[in-house]
């Protein structure tokens, strides 16, 4: 049997479908950043609602019977499959298995595979019994119709989308962190509760024909200090009604004090609920751009294109010039891009991010560069020097392009003097103005042109300007008309947007 | 080709920059500093007809005699300092053509106001670079070295002589290519000074006299320079 569970456990350890399908669940049902997450969460928020609609429209009218089908097989098993799943993704026996029978083969020792697997159940027992795996659990049973009092499980249903819906989740993690106050509060009101039934209870039970229990008394406090009020008990004597005096005002305070607690646990978060709202939908972007820094360049950058921008964040650790941003109409979070919790905010598994470090300080982008780059080597950063005596750190900490401003304006301004005629056409073509905008077609994203001799490409027909093929690193200049183009080829072409857009479209869509 | 006098107002990040490149383009620069250490810097790299003036007095700059010269150009490193001498400069001398650097975003306007003919802004040319940079990376790259001729690769600009092979032929027509350059676009001085490129869509006729501008490799430009003349 010990054998037995070893030879399976290594299957699975080796089985590298199973892992990746493990993985797969794992990550689309706990991990936000996930993009198809979304959808299992659409999906399941959609079935707890129709359950929870059909439960309701049942208690008058009677239902069709597809609809009892789809509720009581479909959204049962679906949620039971989501159960199982989310029992089978919460941890990993076999690792620990393959890992002791590993150190047990060094030190020669006797393996025991039980044990492990004991403490690899025990683990999935702690899980079915964390509040929202109960809740799972119980959302499934109201799919048993024989015993209608199971009909009220649906609520946990409603339960379920604390797990699916972010803003409650929110308001509870905010509330959480008033726990203490809050509890002192229960205490409070427990006391008062307790105190002022008991003393109606011994002044009123006799003479009070609605008082017959210590409940009853229980339940007038309760309605009383809660400033309800139905009125279906009432204080009868002069000690009663003192009492209830004493209850209202306790009442009024309490009210006062819970909501004060509750109102600055909100303000208090409100601007990292804020950001973090932000970071979430940025999140869910195909690719973004973080930009590190809200001076001169940032504002200039964002006043020029940033309506061509839709997905990007500010990153300012001055609260000052991060307001300024939010008040210019720019999405900015309060945070310190050089700080390693700051990048790790973003999902960098699933999305293509561009840092601009723009702040004025070189060291401050070098840092900056470097966080990113140790995140993950996927994220491209194009960073801000002022100093070309920097350029080598930069190159040295990963970064893929350096702006240099001082050299691009000097650059500029030796055009401008030595070639005063040019410098208009040369400023066009560098600011990207219509008819000279120089771009890059991309061979493998415009697939009909691999193959094909350059002078059989339409670049007259399209009024495009060819100047050369980029191949391996190379710039090939004005190349032969008999040269083809390859794969890994990048095209560079100077025209209008339109041209280059019916040049693509001639070879994406294969008619030419 | 332009006049190759060029006075340039200050020393620093920028004026250094620049003195250096119109040097080794063959200009004359004067270098103009208010402050000694701008001043001992430029002397030391060799411009020994710097001046230190107090740019602030009209007089100081009357005696520069700033018409004897195709360009003013103003980069000193005080932002302020550089408005207020575009503004006494253009004051005093209407005709001169004067070229100014913006190191912040709001200085651009007041230059422009202050009388310069050209104002280049550095935030304005870095934003546009960033933009390229996240849009088209490799040809921003080669744009730079076509500008800063980094690879051998670089504009150049022609004025069609009489008798040029090029008279009378048009835009259409030509494919500079044999040549080993590319015709970029051209200045039709009988529409005016307006320059237009190939990829516009306009045909034009080129005539002796027109303005060129090409791309290509320095040996080819050269060789093309050459050829347009016969």
């Amino acid at each position: 049997m010990n054998k037995l569970l070893l030879s399976f456990a290594l299957y699975l350890h080796t089985s590298k479908r199973y892992k990746a399908t493990k993985n797969f669940i794992r990550d689309i049902l706990n991990n936000s950043n996930n993009p198809y997450k979304k959808y299992v969460d659409i999906s399941i928020i959609f079935l707890i609602i129709t359950s929870v609609f059909i439960l309701i429209y049942e208690v008058k009218h009677s239902v069709p019977e597809w609809i009892d089908i789809y509720d009581i097989y479909f959204v049962s098993l679906v949620f039971s499959v989501e159960y199982l799943l989310r029992l089978w993704v919460h941890n990993d026996i076999t690792e620990p298995i393959i890992k002791e029978h590993r150190d047990a083969q060094f030190l020669g020792k006797e393996f025991s595979s039980f044990s492990l697997l004991k403490e690899g159940l025990v683990e999935k027992i702690k899980y079915m019994f964390t509040p929202s795996a109960l809740i799972d659990l119980l959302a499934i049973f109201p799919a048993y119709r024989p015993l209608r009092v199971l009909r009220i499980f649906v609520l946990f249903r409603v339960l379920k989308l604390l797990r699916y819906t972010k803003s409650i989740n929110q308001f509870t993690e905010v509330l959480s962190n008033k726990k203490f106050e809050l509890l002192t509060l229960l205490f409070l009101l427990f006391f008062v509760v307790m105190t002022a039934g008991i003393a109606l209870y011994v002044m009123e039970e006799q003479k009070n024909p609605n008082i017959d229990s210590l409940f009853d008394a229980l339940y007038w406090a309760l309605v009383t200090i809660s400033t309800v009020g139905y009125g279906d008990i009432s204080p009868v004597t002069p000690e009663g009604r003192s009492i209830s005096i004493l209850v209202i005002i306790a009442g009024i305070a309490m009210i006062s004090f819970a909501t004060s607690v509750i109102v600055s646990a909100f303000s208090e978060k409100l601007s990292e609920l804020k950001e973090n709202r932000i970071i979430e939908q940025v999140n869910k972007s195909k690719s973004f751009l973080l930009i590190c820094g809200y001076g001169q360049m940032t504002k200039m950058f964002l006043s020029q294109y940033g309506s061509e921008y839709k997905n990007y964040i500010i990153l300012e650790n001055r609260v000052e010039r991060m307001e300024q941003a939010r008040k210019d109409g720019y999405d900015a979070i309060h945070e310190d891009a050089s700080r390693y919790e700051t990048l790790s905010k973003f999902n960098t598994e699933h999305c293509d991010i561009t840092v601009l470090c723009l702040t004025s300080d070189d060291v401050e982008n070098i840092y900056i560069t470097l966080n990113a780059k140790s995140i993950s080597k996927r994220i491209k950063v194009i960073a801000r020097a002022n100093d070309s005596s920097m350029l080598s750190k930069f190159e040295h900490a990963g970064v893929d392009h350096v702006l240099m401003p001082h050299t691009v304006a000097n650059s500029m301004i030796h055009t401008a003097i030595t070639q005063p005629t040019m410098y208009k056409a040369i400023h066009a073509i560098l600011t990207g103005k219509s008819v000279a905008r120089i771009d890059e077609i991309r061979a493998y994203e415009c697939k009909g042109i691999v193959g094909m001799s350059i002078e059989a490409l339409a670049f007259k027909r399209s009024k495009l300007l060819f100047m050369g093929i980029q191949r391996s690193g190379t710039f090939m200049f004005n190349p032969r008309h008999t040269e083809l183009v390859q794969s890994g080829d990048i095209l560079l072409v100077m025209g209008r947007k339109i041209s280059l857009d019916y040049f693509k479209s001639l070879y994406e869509e294969g008619d030419y | 080709m332009p006049d190759k006098r060029i006075l340039l107002f200050g020393y620093g990040n920028h004026g250094k920059f620049i003195a250096k490149g119109l040097l080794d383009d063959g200009f004359e620069v004067r270098v103009i500093v208010s402050d000694e250490k701008y001043y001992t810097q430029a002397i030391e790299d060799g411009f020994d007809t710097t001046l230190k003036v107090d740019v602030t007095k009209d007089e100081a700059l009357l005696a520069l005699n700033p018409e004897t010269y195709s360009q003013l150009v103003c980069v000193m490193e005080d932002e302020h300092l550089n408005v207020f001498l575009t503004l006494s400069l253009r004051s005093l001398f209407k005709a001169c053509y004067i070229l100014s650097i913006s190191d912040s975003i709001h200085t651009t306007k007041k230059l422009q106001m202050a009388g310069a003919n050209k104002v280049i802004d550095m935030y304005e040319v870095s934003a546009h670079k960033i933009h390229n940079m996240l849009n088209h990376p490799v040809a921003t790259q080669l744009l730079e070295e076509f500008v800063t001729h980094a690879n051998g690769i670089g504009f150049r600009e022609y004025v069609i002589p009489e008798n040029s092979f090029l008279h009378a032929l048009m835009t259409d027509d030509i494919d500079l290519s044999e040549h080993g350059v590319l015709l970029v676009g051209m200045i039709d001085e009988e529409l005016g000074h307006h320059f237009t490129f190939v990829t516009a869509g306009i045909n034009h006729k080129l005539d002796s006299g027109d303005t060129i501008v090409c791309i290509g490799e320095k040996e080819y430009l050269d060789s093309f320079e050459l050829e347009i003349q016969k």
